[in-house]
């Protein structure tokens, strides 16, 4: 970021005659808002297109299918609908906290895109302690939610935002403990070096390192849900419960915010999975380029694209448990977590340093990652026989074709 | 008010702990089979109103009671429909010329606005001239529309001659 | 020890809320999450159908025992006819009787998908809801080939039906049956016994027989207690002695009899009879009259009758007061659904919000038919 203020200022000298802070600060905002509205706007909305088609067809409906090709740009149009709508503050709210509750929420989500990577050297800000940072700053979207909850003034509301809270902090607590065996592994909280410490191939993933960490990618796939307020965890805003959560009194642009954050949030769960534990942007083969003079340094592609899809395949297992799973109730949630995650993460924990020492003793240790790897592939290969044996039964016909 | 929060009345899960697991995983398993079978299988809902291989209207079976329509040739004029309505929307008029003495139906009105398509006027008619037609789009810009007037104001129709069977049972049910 | 004090929360649950089928009201204090007492708050549908009966006519009184409980209309024809036919002692040929078995097992099923579907949807799976509604369209064909109608089906006819089976009916309906049954076990596999779907039902609102007697609590609800009790099989009406099908029971399979999940798998296995039951009857039907001759203004005797049919809800019956004009001088409908209502202020202490909605669709309370 600095080398790339200080080349601006240096080619427009007029900038000079401006207190340095504020020319970083301008810049920044812009790059800030250039992302905003290429990037994560784009990954949101492209998302929300996935999500609402690939519900559609697990509902046996077509889901979007009017503006644009396919339905294709139902997002934008979405967008520029509630861009459009009157912004509604109720009369007895607390109108300070309901006008800034969204904000606090996106900028919780968005902050995270800052250590996200999405290829071997296409990373916002290589931060030495990003895994850290992550936990650390998503934790502002608890605040967002409980702001928004309590000050719409509606009891509706104020429960779907205590039930957040209770159930964000709560998460955070197995999704940091289940890092922490990849972070063991990796002496680094760094988020390429903890790719770098994988390998192309499956077998080489934390996932299938060790039994602990096959545990721990579970617990914090499913922890991640949980913080994301995906189903089976989605109580804070328990449509059939509490009409719509927190958000419920929201509309407009700053109803699009929280599902803005939601959608972002989705690739980041993603894209944080992949990271710790599917081998990240790792290729076996390299296929380097700087998109002709674009950037200062040739970037791999190949990587990115592995690393993209491998996110996109997240999501979509995310959009598909979403629309199958009922959801918890809160206090079985928190059964959930405490009795269940939570101490299998402290055993992950446990486990990975015997498993650590040991492997330096015995190297057939390192054989196991085979093992877990052909388990891994036992569950796809049991829901391809099941769903051969649904199409049997029910004598259901095939049909591929994504696009009616 | 101190309250105690009795969550432990509700009971907890089933199963042993591990048991619970297991459970949760194979079931799990098999709902998230069952959604993935459908998102291979073709959806089966149509886009209606344009995207339809057919109109809807041609799809929907013989007996759809849509929207009500008359044929004033055939119709008698013996009033059975009108008081099989229960909601009162049709209303017939019938004037008798002084001179003549032949009867002439002044006014039809069907206020499809009331309508629930029961279909209970359509059985009494004698010679079938009310009749549930396919029609089930009939939005209008204003209520008054859905007023279908059968004669046109200031006109008078003659009614057609009922058979002889017929007008005996139209005078028999008539008390 | 100083004492925690917290503040009881009033809550109101609809008329605007999504797990309220339709227009109901709950008056909800709670603790949080608990809920301390529940009010229920009736008749915000209320149509003064029962009022309107005093101004139509015996045949016009038909189209408005649709709208008494729309999701099973079908039913509710049956019972409006049954209680006309017993008032006068009209006579229905056999074939009819059959056609309104038919048509009325087909529309049972229908709306118990519609519950099933609905209480998946409560307890937070959507996808369900939509398999279901899918199953519900091709019984809505069927019947609008028979009938011409979808939801408001005016069939059952005083002394008869308005119309025999169309064409090629049979062998669509048996397709569907063949088609449905296996889709059934599929729907166990998908929600039934999904552990979570389980766990937020099994011994959750324990209605136990004697409660559920003492509440009055009528059809499904009632079976799921445990209490084996079916207007069709205990007081027989139409055809239906003729006819084998099993009474399914709550049988407390992954908790204790009666609770949110018993009332769940309870219509899951009624389906499967009400199934058996169509096909019988698509074979035993004999050829004949669908409707026996009447006048086309009824005048029933003077007196009055009560009689009552199993409707999908449980108990529907209609008490019937004639003065021996066109019109009835009194009717009075009662109905599953509102002693369903009753028993929700008694047995809803102390359970969370998230079971109170759980609560509300396993009871498969629909709101006109309360209120009427
Ligand atoms: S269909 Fe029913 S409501 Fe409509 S005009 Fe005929 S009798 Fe009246
Ligand atoms: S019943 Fe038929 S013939 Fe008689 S008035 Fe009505 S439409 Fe005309």
């Amino acid at each position: 970021m600095e080398r790339l203020a200080d080349y601006i200022v240096y080619n427009l000298p007029f900038l000079q005659q401006i207190p340095r802070v504020i020319v970083d600060l301008i810049i920044m905002l812009f790059f800030a808002t250039c992302m905003l509205l290429f990037w994560v706007a784009l990954f949101a909305g492209i998302t929300s297109w996935v999500e609402r088609r690939v519900a559609g067809r697990i509902q046996s409906r077509i889901g979007p299918n009017r503006v644009g090709p396919q339905g294709f740009l139902q997002w934008i149009a979405d967008g520029l609908k509630c861009f459009l709508k009157e912004d509604f503050v109720p009369a007895a709210a607390d109108k300070k906290l309901f006008l800034l509750a969204p904000y606090i929420v996106f900028a919780g989500m968005f902050a995270v895109f800052v250590v996200v990577p999405f290829g071997d050297g296409l990373i916002i800000s290589n931060l030495n302690i990003g895994i850290f940072y992550v936990l650390a700053i998503s934790s502002l979207v608890v605040v967002g939610i409980l702001m928004s909850g309590w000050s719409s003034n509606n009891k509706w509301s104020l429960l779907g935002g205590m039930r957040s809270a209770a159930q964000i902090v709560s998460y955070e607590i197995p999704v940091s403990l289940a890092i922490l065996p990849v972070i063991l592994l990796t002496g680094s909280l760094g988020m390429q070096d903890i790719i770098r410490a994988q390998g192309p191939y499956p077998w080489q993933w934390f996932a299938f390192h060790n039994p602990f960490t096959f545990i721990a990618f579970f617990i914090f796939f499913i922890g991640a849900l949980a913080e994301g307020n995906r189903t089976p965890f989605d109580i804070p805003e328990a449509e059939s419960e509490l009409v719509a959560g927190y958000n419920t009194e929201y509309s407009g642009m700053r109803f699009v915010f929280f599902f803005f954050a939601e959608w972002a949030n989705l690739y980041i769960i993603a894209a944080l999975t992949v990271t710790l534990f599917l081998g990240g942007w790792n290729t076996p083969a390299h296929l380097y380029t700087n998109l002709f003079g674009l950037l200062h340094r040739s970037v791999d592609v190949a990587g990115t694209f592995v690393f993209i899809l491998k996110s996109l395949f997240l999501v979509f297992v995310i959009i598909w448990i979403r629309w199958t799973l009922p959801r918890l109730r809160v206090d079985q949630m928190m059964d959930v977590c405490w009795k269940y995650f939570v101490p299998f993460s402290f055993a992950n924990i446990v486990g990975t340093i015997i498993w650590m020492v040991l492997a330096d003793a015995a190297p057939v240790l390192g054989y196991v990652r085979y093992i877990l790897f052909v388990v891994g592939l036992m569950v796809p290969l049991a829901i391809a026989m099941k769903i051969t044996r649904n199409f049997r039964l029910a004598k259901s016909e095939i049909h591929l074709n994504p696009f009616i | 008010m101190a309250t105690t929060a009795s969550t432990d009345a509700v009971p907890g899960f089933r199963g042993t702990y591990f048991g619970r697991i297991k459970n949760a995983i194979i079931s799990i398993m098999e709902g998230m089979s069952v959604t993935l079978g459908y998102l291979l299988q073709r959806p089966i809902t149509i886009q209606y109103p344009d995207r339809t291989p057919k109109p809807v209207k041609d799809t929907l079976p013989e007996r759809y009671r849509g929207i009500l329509e008359l044929d004033m040739k055939t119709c008698t004029a013996c009033l059975a429909c009108e008081r099989a309505c229960p909601i009162g929307c049709i209303k017939i008029e019938v004037v008798k010329d002084k001179e003549t003495k032949k009867r002439y139906i002044t006014r039809f009105d069907i206020d499809i606005a009331k309508c629930m398509y029961c279909g209970l006027c359509v059985d009494p008619c004698p010679g079938g001239a009310i009749r549930h037609t396919n029609e089930f789009e009939g939005s209008t810009s204003d209520v008054q529309y859905l007023v279908r007037r059968f004669v046109p104001p200031g006109e008078r129709i003659e009614p057609a001659k009922p058979k002889k069977k017929e007008k005996e049972e139209a005078g028999a049910e008539g008390s | 020890m100083t004492e925690f004090i917290t503040e009881e929360m009033t809550l109101n649950m609809g008329p605007q809320h999504p797990s309220t089928h339709g227009v109901l009201r709950f008056q909800l204090t709670s603790d949080g999450e608990v809920i301390h007492s529940v009010k229920p708050d009736v008749g915000y549908l209320h149509r003064s159908i029962e009022k309107i009966a005093e101004k139509v006519t015996y045949h016009g009184f038909m189209p408005y025992t649709d709208r008494v409980d729309y999701v099973a209309a079908m039913n509710s024809n049956f019972a409006w006819a049954l209680t006309v036919e017993k008032l006068g002692g009209y006579q229905v040929p056999e074939r009819a009787e059959y056609l309104r078995v038919i048509a009325a097992e087909l529309n049972r099923i229908s709306s118990h998908l519609i519950m099933l579907g609905v209480m998946a949807m409560d307890i937070g799976a959507v996808t369900p809801f939509p398999y279901f509604l899918r199953e519900r369209e091709t019984i809505n064909d069927l019947l609008e080939e028979l009938c011409g109608a979808r939801l408001t089906y005016n069939y059952i006819r005083i002394g008869g039906v308005s119309s025999d089976l169309p064409d090629g009916f049979r062998d669509r309906a048996l397709r569907f049956l063949d088609h449905f049954e296996p889709i059934i076990d599929e729907f166990n596999r998908l929600i039934t016994y999904n552990e979570i779907f389980v766990n937020r039902l099994a011994n959750i609102v324990i209605i136990p027989r004697e409660q559920a007697i003492a509440w009055a609590l009528v059809g499904p609800n009632l079976r799921a207690s445990g209490v084996k009790w079916d207007l069709r099989k205990d007081e027989p009406y139409s055809i239906y002695p003729q006819v084998e099908f099993d009474i399914p029971v709550g049988k407390g399979e992954v908790g204790t009899v009666g609770d949110c999940f018993d009332r769940f798998i309870v219509r899951v296995d009624e389906m499967r009879e009400s199934s058996k039951i169509i096909r019988q009857c698509l074979d035993k039907m004999p050829e004949g009259e669908i409707q026996s001759k009447l006048p086309r203004q009824l005048k029933p005797p003077k007196g009055e009758v009560y009689v009552r049919s199993e409707s999908a809800r449980g108990e529907m019956g209609y008490y019937l007061v004639s003065n021996g004009g066109l019109n009835p001088e009194r009717v009075k409908i009662r109905t599953g659904s509102f002693s369903a209502m009753a028993i929700m202020e008694e047995v809803s202490k102390g359970i969370m919000i998230a079971d109170m909605v759980a609560l509300i669709s396993s009871l498969d309370v629909i709101a006109p038919e309360i209120d009427r």
